[in-house]
């Protein structure tokens, strides 16, 4: 305790302060055997749980046959993707990684002024970036167990070093110009897809394994929330025909299982489009109905933050004389999204774990691969399902938990709720 | 009172004898209900004008139509030589020479002190971003909080978010100032801090509409006083008449009951 309310200290002088806590005996019995129904679920509970650390800690350590994994990691990363082209890849993530370094240095940076100005005293624990980091580094650990050549760890090393010097870049950019890294940012999206499928590339169509997973949660999100955004705003927009055209959408698209969906788009849609029009292909399907289906989510989270917004918000932007545009852009919008970040990233994480659905379409997303890869002729008939879903499961994992992190993260960092 | 004499005193434009609003026939509705039952008012130049009765009267409806929050349903409202009309331009053009300060001071809560008050000057007068913030500072030093420029509205007390308020309405340059019970949100020793402030700005010439309570800052600063009861102008009168001698019964029972229980 380092500080003692001055009214308890006058009136209680030799009140001692309470001790770190109860320690070893007592510990026990205040948290485990406190009453007789506690103590029988501690003695229920415990060997069962003790139980279960024993075997899956057995398994994952001593019967677990792993190889499976050694030997398809880059198809569990890939899927078909042909091997002698997996240096696009690599280009990809390499620009990637500048761009992301880039990003996170000016977000870093802009971080920075805010809070020297509004006067508070900016600084990071020296634990923060490990605590923030902790889950992905660990699965790339967990990944780098199970490569055989030092190759890809080189390179993986280097994607992680030129993103260190994107970010010590990034932090230098004067923050005015961080519109411009806005663009970078997503010219550089635009050119990591362009490196993996043009100048005589890669086609989309024989991506898989977790690319195509990435590829389809960031390509999704990324135009899902643009539109979710636009039709909350239309759903609430003075125009009736606007209005309900809002309406139904969202109905429609919420009401429907994402299968249902995904089928539609695969079998349906052709025959619906004129016959000289060329029939996109299944992975552009997969993502158009991945991103109606989210969007229309995302439609209805910012429905919520925007009603949750007090009406003189948006009066007094009116009687400052801005724009309805403006009123909108400048002071409806940031506070109605930052009131729901939590929810949009529910969402993300939703969209991330939905993407496995594409299966159903034919496509090779990383389940469908653990799926694939027991039945393989070298591993058949051994029933090796465990490994690979255990693997899979715990990619499905890191990432799900990385973003909700991330969220509680932004949440405290914008302060939700207070300002 | 008769009708012509009380249409007179509410017609009569009061500080310099120009005039700034004029409102005929004004009638407002709310589906079924009449909130407004033709309301003739004019507004001078550099006049403070107080409107005041109970709740539910119509005060709030009455200010907020001539800068269109509201939307009148029949008679004129003219600001500046403008008439508000269903024109978008007219509105904003009325909006740009209007400022409006709140009962529950309505900043900003996602941007700072700063950012709230150079946000429309920067954005509808295209004012570049140095001259804006040299003009908030000025502002910010005229209601007497330089010092929370870079804070969030959230870390000020109600007394200086209701100053920050205002100094924001006159960062757009308003020729008409309306206030709609600046007061009534914040505790008593913040009201006066509020009060010095809008004084003060009568002081300067600024073109006021005030719905307020407050019978001392009434009597100081006040031309003439409008009361309202049921949608209507009851009596216009200056604030010593008014308060001392009024002439209708509305006026007299309101005025019983607020000095019995000060609001
Ligand atoms: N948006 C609205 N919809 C329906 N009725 C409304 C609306 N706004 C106001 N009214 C009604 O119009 C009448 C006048 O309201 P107004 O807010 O102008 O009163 P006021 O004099 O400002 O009262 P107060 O002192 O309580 O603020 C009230 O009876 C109110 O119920
Ligand atoms: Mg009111």
């Amino acid at each position: 305790m380092t500080t003692t309310d001055p009214a308890t200290r006058t009136s209680e002088p030799a009140a001692t302060p309470p001790s770190g806590g109860p320690t070893g005996m007592a510990w026990v019995r205040e948290n485990l055997f406190p009453d007789v129904w506690n103590s029988l679920l501690t003695l229920t509970l415990g060997p069962l749980l003790a139980w279960g650390v024993y075997a899956l800690g057995r398994f994952l350590f001593v019967t677990g046959r792993w190889e499976i994994i050694t030997v398809n990691l880059t198809t569990l990363m890939v899927g078909r993707f042909p091997r002698d082209q997996l240096f696009r890849l690599w280009i990809a993530i390499a620009i990637l990684a500048v761009v992301i370094g880039l990003a996170l240095g000016v977000a870093n940076s802009v971080a920075r002024a805010a809070a020297v100005e509004s006067g508070d005293d900016y600084h990071r624990p020296w634990h923060e970036p490990i605590r923030r980091f902790g889950p992905p580094v660990t699965l790339l650990i967990v990944m780098g167990v199970f490569v055989r050549t030092a190759t890809p760890l080189l390179l993986l090393a280097a994607a992680l070093g030129l993103a260190a010097v994107a970010y010590r870049l990034g932090r230098m950019i004067p923050i005015r110009r961080r519109g411009q890294v806005n663009l970078v940012v997503i010219l550089g999206v635009i050119g990591a897809q362009l490196a993996i499928t043009g100048f005589d590339g890669v086609p989309r169509s024989v991506w898989g394994g977790l690319l195509l997973t990435i590829y389809f949660t960031v390509g999704a999100l990324l135009f899902a929330f643009p539109l979710g955004v636009a039709v909350a705003l239309g759903r609430r927009s003075s125009l009736p025909v606007v209005r309900g055209t809002c309406m139904v959408y969202i109905e429609f698209f919420r009401g429907m299982p994402l299968v249902v969906l995904l089928f539609t788009g695969w079998l349906v849609l052709p025959f619906f489009l004129p016959p000289q029009f060329p029939t996109p292909d299944i992975v552009t399907r997969a993502m158009v109905i991945l991103v109606l289906f989210t969007s229309a989510y995302v439609a209805e989270i910012v429905r919520g933050g925007l009603q949750g917004l007090p009406r003189g918000q948006r009066e007094a932007a009116q009687a400052l004389g801005l724009s309805p545009w403006k009123q909108t852009r400048l002071i409806i919008l940031p506070q109605a999204l930052r009131s729901v970040i939590p929810a949009l990233v529910g969402q993300a994480i939703s969209l991330f774990k939905d993407t496995t659905l594409v299966l159903a379409v034919g496509l090779t997303e990383l389940l469908q691969v653990a799926r694939i890869i027991p039945g393989q002729e070298d591993f058949r008939g051994q029933g090796l399902f465990a490994e690979t879903l255990i693997f899979v499961s715990l990619i499905y994992w890191v990432g799900s938990y990385w973003m909700s992190r991330e969220s509680q993260r932004l949440e405290a960092k914008l302060g939700v709720g207070e300002r | 009172m008769t009708e012509s004499t009380l249409t007179g005193k509410s017609m009569d434009a009061g500080g310099t004898g120009e005039t700034m609003i004029e409102l005929t026939g004004v009638e407002k509705w709310f589906g079924d209900f009449q909130a407004l039952k033709g309301i003739d008012l004019v507004v001078g130049k550099k006049e403070t004008v107080v409107v005041c009765g109970p709740s539910g009267s119509g005060k709030s409806t009455l200010i907020r139509c001539i800068n269109r929050l509201e939307v009148h349903n029949r008679g004129r409202i003219v600001v500046d030589g403008t008439e508000l009309s269903d024109d978008v331009r007219d509105i904003q053009a009325i909006r740009r020479e209007t400022g409006m300060v709140f009962q529950s001071f309505n900043l900003f809560p996602h941007l700072t002190i700063l950012e709230n008050i150079t946000l429309a000057p920067r954005q509808v007068r295209r004012k570049p971003k140095k001259e804006a913030e040299q003009t908030a500072m000025d502002l910010l030093t005229r209601v007497k909080i330089p010092d929370q420029a870079n804070k969030f509205p959230g870390q000020l007390s109600g007394g200086q978010q209701q100053r920050a308020a205002i100094a924001r309405a006159l960062a757009m340059e308003p020729k008409v100032m309306l206030f709609d019970e600046p007061t009534s949100a914040l505790d008593p020793e913040m009201i006066k801090e509020v009060l010095d402030t809008m004084e003060q700005l009568a002081d300067s010439g600024m073109t006021m509409v005030c719905v307020t309570h407050e019978m001392g800052f009434a009597r100081a600063v006040a031309d003439r006083v409008v009361f309202m009861a049921d949608g209507a102008i009851v009596e216009v009168n200056d604030p010593e008449t008014l308060f001392t001698s009024p002439q209708e019964q509305r006026t007299q029972l309101f005025l019983s009951q607020i000095l019995v229980h000060p609001s």
